[in-house]
C-alpha cells in the first residue's frame, strides 16, 4: 500500500480502482505530483488538490465517470483549458476533476449553414482559424481565446472585445450535448437548443450559460458563424483623464454608433502592455480607448466620421486611425496581453469583473483608486467598456503576510460598489469561489433559495461541482453579519 | 443623462399578485391553480385559454436611460406604448418583438418567445432579455439577471421566461437591450420561382449584415436592408429588383392576411432548408428556417419538418404531437419554480412534458 492509499477511505480506493478501468495509464492521475497542475485555475490563490484527475477522450468517457461518481457518492469539477478568472475550475478535496480538454476535435464547419460542430476542449482561437478558410468565425473572442476551451467558455458565458456587437456566448451557441444528473435521465445525453433558431420547450440552452459546471457536463457544441467582416478600422483615442475617456464611451452611444468593440485602458494598464510588446500607445495619456467599426466599407466611413467627431467633440488629446492591418493587429495585441503584461509588474494579480451601467464606469473607477489607497495597493484597468463590464487588476505580493487579505477586501469593496450603482458582481468570469460572498450582497435569501433550488432540481446528488457559485444560506447570513459590524 | 419617462399609466399591482399566488401556493381560498394573462392579443394563435389573473394591469415604464439602451417596463405595459417612448429617442428594442395589437403586452411576448422576421439576420428576443422580476410559484418576489449588458451571477432564470408561457412564475417586469433605429431601412423584391430559392439563399449570405428580413410569398422573394443610407443604397444598387410593397410590420405582428386562415403552423427549420412547399399555402421566412403554412394537412407537415431536423408549431387548426423536448428538465425546473404547480398547468402539460400537443 504506498502512502497515498493509506489516507484514502477504502470507498475512495475503490472509486480509484473502477475509474482505472474507464481511465487506463496516463489518463487518470491520482499521485501529489501530478495532481499538482491541477490544483487551481488562472486564479492561483485558491488552490486545493482532487482526489484524482481524469482526462476525458469522448462523451462516453464523462457518462461512465459520472455514473461512478454517483455510486461512490464523489463530488466532479469539470475542467476545460483552466483559464477561468473564478476559481470555477478549482478541484474539491475528496473529488474528482474531469478534464474535458483532451476532447478538442473541431468536429465539422459548416460552410452553408455557417455553424460548427466541436467538442467542448476545442480551443476558442482554433475553431476562427478553422474557420477562416470559408470566410467565416467565432465571433466570442475572449482575451484567453488562444488557450480557453468552448466548453469553458459556454460555462462561464464568456465576453471577449467583440462582444458589445457580435454578443456573448450565449448569442453565439445553437446548441449543446451535455450529460445530466438530474434524477429522472442520469447520466443521459442530452440535446439542449437547436439548429433551428428557434426550439421547442424551455430555453434550456440559455441556463446552462454561465451555469459553471453546475448543471450538467458539455460534450458538444454547435455554434454559429459570423462572416468575416469587408472591412473593419480601428481608432485609438488619447484621453488626459479616465473621465473623459469613459464619458465619450457614454457619448459614442448616444450618437447612435454600436462599435463592433470599444475597449478602455488606463494609465497602469497603458505603460506595463507598452513595455511588454510594443503596441505603439501613448504613454502620457492617462487613458486611451481603442474602437473598432466594422461592416460594408460605406457603413464604416460613415460611422468613422461620426465616432471621430465624438471622441473630439469628448476631449480626446488625439484621435489615431490604424493606417493598416499591421497597426492594428499591433494595437490589439497590446490590449490582449494586458494582463500577462501587468503580471510581470507585480508578484500576483487579481482581475475581477464587475458590470455597471456605461455612465457610472468613470464613478466605479475613481471610487477603485480611492479604495486601493485605503488598502495600499495598485489597480491597474483594462476593460470591454462598451459593454460596462470593468476589470480593475489589483497587484499585489503573495509573500506579505496579509496582501492577499488586503486584496480580497478590496476586491470585495469594489464588487460591492458595482452592486450599489446598479450593476453586477460579474459579467464574464463567474462566481466560482471567488464572488461566492458577494452573492449574498447581490441577490435576496429567496432569490438565492431560488439557485439553489434549481441546482438541486437538476443535480440532485449535489455531485456537479458544489460548493460554488451559489452561497448556502449560513454563509449568507455569516457574510451579511460579518459586513454590517465590520464594514 | 436624461432619464425618460413615458406616458402609460403607470399602476404596480405586485403585492395583490403575489398575495394571490401565495394563497393558491398555501392552498388557500377557491385557486389552485392560476392561468396568467396579458391583453389576450395572441389568442388566435393558440393561446385562448382564459386568463384567471391577469397581468395587464400592471403597468408602466420603470426605467428607461437612451444612453444605456436598456429600458425596464412592467409586464402589463402595452409593446405599442414603449415603442412610441423609444421611437421618440430614434432607437427600438434589438430586436422584433411582434405585437399583434395595439394592446398586446410586454409580458405576454416574453411568455410566447416569438420573433419576427429579421431574427434570422440579427438577436433573438431571448437575446435581449437582460433581467426581470417575478413572482415564484411559492409568492415570493424575486429578480434574476439585471439592467446592465453582461451578468453572469447566478443562473440565468430571466432569459429562461422567454417562450416558457407564464409557467414558470408571473413575470412582474423586464429588462432589454435597445439599440439605435437604423439610418435607413429599404426593401425589394425579385420574381423567383420555388426552385430557385437555394440559389438565393446562397446569394443572400453575401448580403450581410444590412441584410434585415427575407420573406418569400405568392412567387416573390422580398429582401429588406438596414443600416448606413450610403451603405444600403450601394447594396441595392448592386441588387437590383423592385421596390418592394410588402409591409413588414404586418408580417411580423402576424397580421397580413396571409395569417388569418382557419388552419395555421409554424414549422422551424435548419437554415437553408428546402421544405417541399406542397401543402397549403406558404410563406417563408429566414432564408429558409421558418415557414408558415396556411390551410395545410398538419401532420404531413410534421413529418416532413422533422426529416428534415425541424419540428411544428401549431396556431391554429389540428394539433400535432411535440417532440424533442426534454420532459426530465422540464419537470425538474418546473417543480423547482413552481413547486405546487400553481402557473398555467394546461400550457405546461401540452407543451412541455413531451407527451402533449403543440
Ligand atoms: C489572460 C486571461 C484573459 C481572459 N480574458 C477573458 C475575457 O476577455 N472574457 C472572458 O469571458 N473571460 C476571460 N478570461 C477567463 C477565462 O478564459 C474564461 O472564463 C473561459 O471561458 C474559461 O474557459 P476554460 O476552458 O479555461 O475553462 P476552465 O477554467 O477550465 O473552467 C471554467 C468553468 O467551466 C466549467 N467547465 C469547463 N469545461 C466544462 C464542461 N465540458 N462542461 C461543463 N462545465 C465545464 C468548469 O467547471 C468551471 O466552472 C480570461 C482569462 C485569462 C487568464
Amino acid at each position: 500500500m504506498s502512502h497515498i492509499d493509506s489516507v484514502r477511505t477504502a470507498d475512495e480506493q475503490a472509486f480509484i480502482a473502477a475509474l482505472r478501468k474507464v481511465f487506463p495509464g496516463e489518463r487518470l492521475f491520482v499521485n501529489r505530483e501530478n495532481l499538482a497542475p491541477y490544483e487551481c485555475d488562472a486564479l492561483p490563490v485558491y488552490t486545493t488538490q482532487a482526489l484524482a484527475v481524469a482526462l476525458a477522450e469522448s462523451e462516453q468517457d464523462v457518462v461512465e465517470a459520472l455514473q461512478l461518481c454517483k455510486k461512490f457518492g464523489i463530488p466532479v469539477v469539470s475542467r476545460g483549458a483552466g483559464t477561468g478568472l473564478s476559481a470555477g475550475a478549482k478541484p474539491i478535496a475528496g473529488g474528482l476533476l474531469l478534464v474535458t480538454a483532451p476532447m478538442k476535435q473541431i468536429l465539422e464547419v459548416d460552410q452553408v449553414a455557417m455553424t460548427a460542430r466541436v467538442q467542448p476542449g476545442a480551443i476558442n482561437q482554433q475553431l476562427s482559424i478553422a474557420s477562416a478558410p470559408h470566410g467565416l468565425y467565432y465571433a466570442p473572442d475572449p482575451s484567453s481565446q488562444i488557450a480557453c476551451s468552448i466548453g469553458g467558455n459556454v460555462a462561464e458565458n464568456a465576453g471577449g472585445v467583440h462582444c458589445l456587437k457580435y454578443g456573448v456566448t450565449v448569442q453565439n451557441v445553437l446548441s449543446l450535448r451535455l450529460v445530466s444528473a438530474a434524477e429522472e435521465n442520469f447520466g443521459e445525453v442530452i440535446t439542449l437548443g437547436s439548429n433551428c433558431l428557434s426550439q421547442p420547450g424551455f430555453d434550456l440552452l440559455a441556463l446552462v450559460h454561465g451555469s459553471e459546471g453546475g448543471l450538467g457536463i458539455i460534450t458538444e457544441v454547435t455554434v454559429k458563424l459570423t462572416p468575416v467582416p469587408e472591412q473593419t478600422r480601428t481608432l485609438m483615442a488619447d484621453f488626459g483623464s479616465v473621465r473623459q475617456a469613459a464619458d465619450a464611451v457614454s457619448a459614442i452611444v448616444r450618437a447612435g454608433v454600436i462599435p463592433a468593440a470599444l475597449e478602455m485602458m488606463d494609465k497602469l494598464a497603458i505603460s506595463a502592455t507598452e513595455a511588454f510588446c510594443k503596441a505603439g500607445y501613448n504613454l502620457d495619456a492617462a487613458g486611451i480607448l481603442l474602437i473598432d467599426l466594422d461592416g460594408h466599407p460605406l457603413e464604416v466611413e460613415a460611422e468613422l466620421s461620426i465616432v471621430e467627431r465624438v471622441l473630439a467633440e469628448s476631449g480626446a488629446i488625439a484621435v489615431h486611425l490604424a493606417s493598416d492591418d499591421e497597426q492594428r493587429a499591433r494595437w490589439w495585441k497590446g490590449r490582449k496581453s494586458a494582463f500577462p503584461a501587468i503580471g510581470r509588474l507585480t508578484p500576483d494579480y487579481y482581475c475581477i469583473d464587475g458590470t455597471v451601467p456605461r455612465h457610472r464606469i468613470g464613478d466605479v473607477l475613481e471610487a477603485s483608486e480611492r479604495f486601493a489607497e485605503k488598502y495600499a495597493l495598485r489597480v491597474a484597468n483594462v476593460f470591454h467598456a462598451g459593454d460596462g463590464n470593468l476589470h480593475p487588476i489589483i497587484m499585489f505580493d503573495g509573500r506579505e503576510p496579509d496582501a492577499l487579505e488586503r486584496t480580497e477586501k478590496l476586491a470585495a469593496d469594489i464588487l460591492e460598489y458595482c452592486i450599489e450603482v446598479g450593476g453586477t458582481i460579474t459579467g464574464e468570469h463567474g462566481v466560482g469561489v471567488e464572488k461566492i460572498n458577494q452573492m449574498a450582497v447581490q441577490f435576496s435569501d429567496a432569490e438565492l433559495a431560488q439557485f439553489r433550488a434549481i441546482k438541486s432540481a437538476l443535480d440532485p446528488h449535489n455531485l456537479l461541482n458544489p460548493d460554488k457559485q451559489i452561497p448556502t444560506l449560513a454563509r449568507c447570513q455569516e457574510y451579511r453579519a460579518l459586513r454590517s459590524c465590520c464594514g | 443623462m436624461a432619464d425618460v419617462t413615458s406616458h402609460t399609466v403607470a399602476c404596480d399591482i405586485s403585492d395583490a399578485i403575489a398575495t394571490q399566488v401565495a394563497a393558491a401556493y398555501r392552498g388557500e381560498g377557491d385557486v389552485a391553480s392560476i392561468c396568467l394573462g396579458g391583453s389576450g392579443s395572441r389568442a388566435a394563435f393558440g393561446l385562448g385559454d382564459q386568463a384567471t389573473l391577469s397581468l395587464s394591469g400592471h403597468t408602466g415604464v420603470e426605467d428607461y436611460q437612451p444612453d444605456e439602451l436598456t429600458l425596464r417596463a412592467r409586464t402589463g405595459t402595452p409593446i405599442a406604448e414603449i415603442e412610441a417612448l423609444l421611437n421618440a429617442n430614434n432607437q427600438w428594442f434589438a430586436a422584433e418583438i411582434p405585437s399583434p395589437s395595439s394592446s398586446s403586452t410586454l409580458g405576454g411576448a416574453i411568455a410566447c418567445g416569438w420573433d419576427g422576421p429579421g431574427r434570422a439576420f440579427g438577436s433573438a428576443l431571448r437575446d435581449i432579455v437582460l433581467g426581470c422580476q417575478l413572482v415564484n410559484g411559492r409568492g415570493e418576489i424575486v429578480r434574476f439577471g439585471g439592467q446592465v449588458m453582461k451578468n453572469v451571477a447566478g443562473f440565468d432564470l430571466a432569459r429562461l421566461q422567454v417562450g416558457a408561457l407564464g409557467t414558470l412564475g408571473a413575470m412582474l417586469d423586464v429588462t432589454l437591450r435597445l439599440q439605435p433605429q437604423p439610418e435607413c431601412t429599404k426593401s425589394v423584391a425579385f420574381d423567383v420561382a420555388p426552385e430557385g430559392l437555394d440559389a438565393w439563399w446562397q446569394r443572400t449570405r453575401s448580403l450581410r449584415p444590412l441584410l434585415s428580413g427575407s420573406c418569400y410569398f405568392e412567387g416573390r422573394l422580398h429582401l429588406r436592408f438596414s443600416g448606413r443610407e450610403l451603405a444600403v443604397s450601394d447594396v441595392l444598387q448592386q441588387l437590383g429588383g423592385e421596390v418592394s410593397p410588402l409591409d413588414w410590420r404586418a408580417l411580423m405582428d402576424l397580421n397580413s392576411a396571409f395569417f388569418h386562415g382557419e388552419r395555421l403552423a409554424c414549422a422551424y427549420l435548419p437554415r437553408y432548408s428546402s421544405l417541399p412547399l406542397n401543402s397549403g399555402k406558404a410563406l417563408v421566412e429566414w432564408e429558409g428556417a421558418r415557414v408558415w403554412v396556411r390551410d395545410g394537412d398538419h401532420l404531413a407537415l410534421a413529418r416532413d419538418v422533422a426529416a428534415l431536423g425541424g419540428f411544428v408549431r401549431v396556431m391554429r387548426g389540428p394539433a400535432v404531437s411535440l417532440q424533442g423536448v426534454t420532459s426530465a428538465w422540464h419537470r425538474a425546473l418546473k417543480s423547482a419554480l413552481d413547486p405546487k404547480g400553481v402557473f398555467n398547468p394546461v400550457h405546461f402539460d401540452r407543451c412541455f412534458t413531451g407527451e402533449g400537443f403543440a
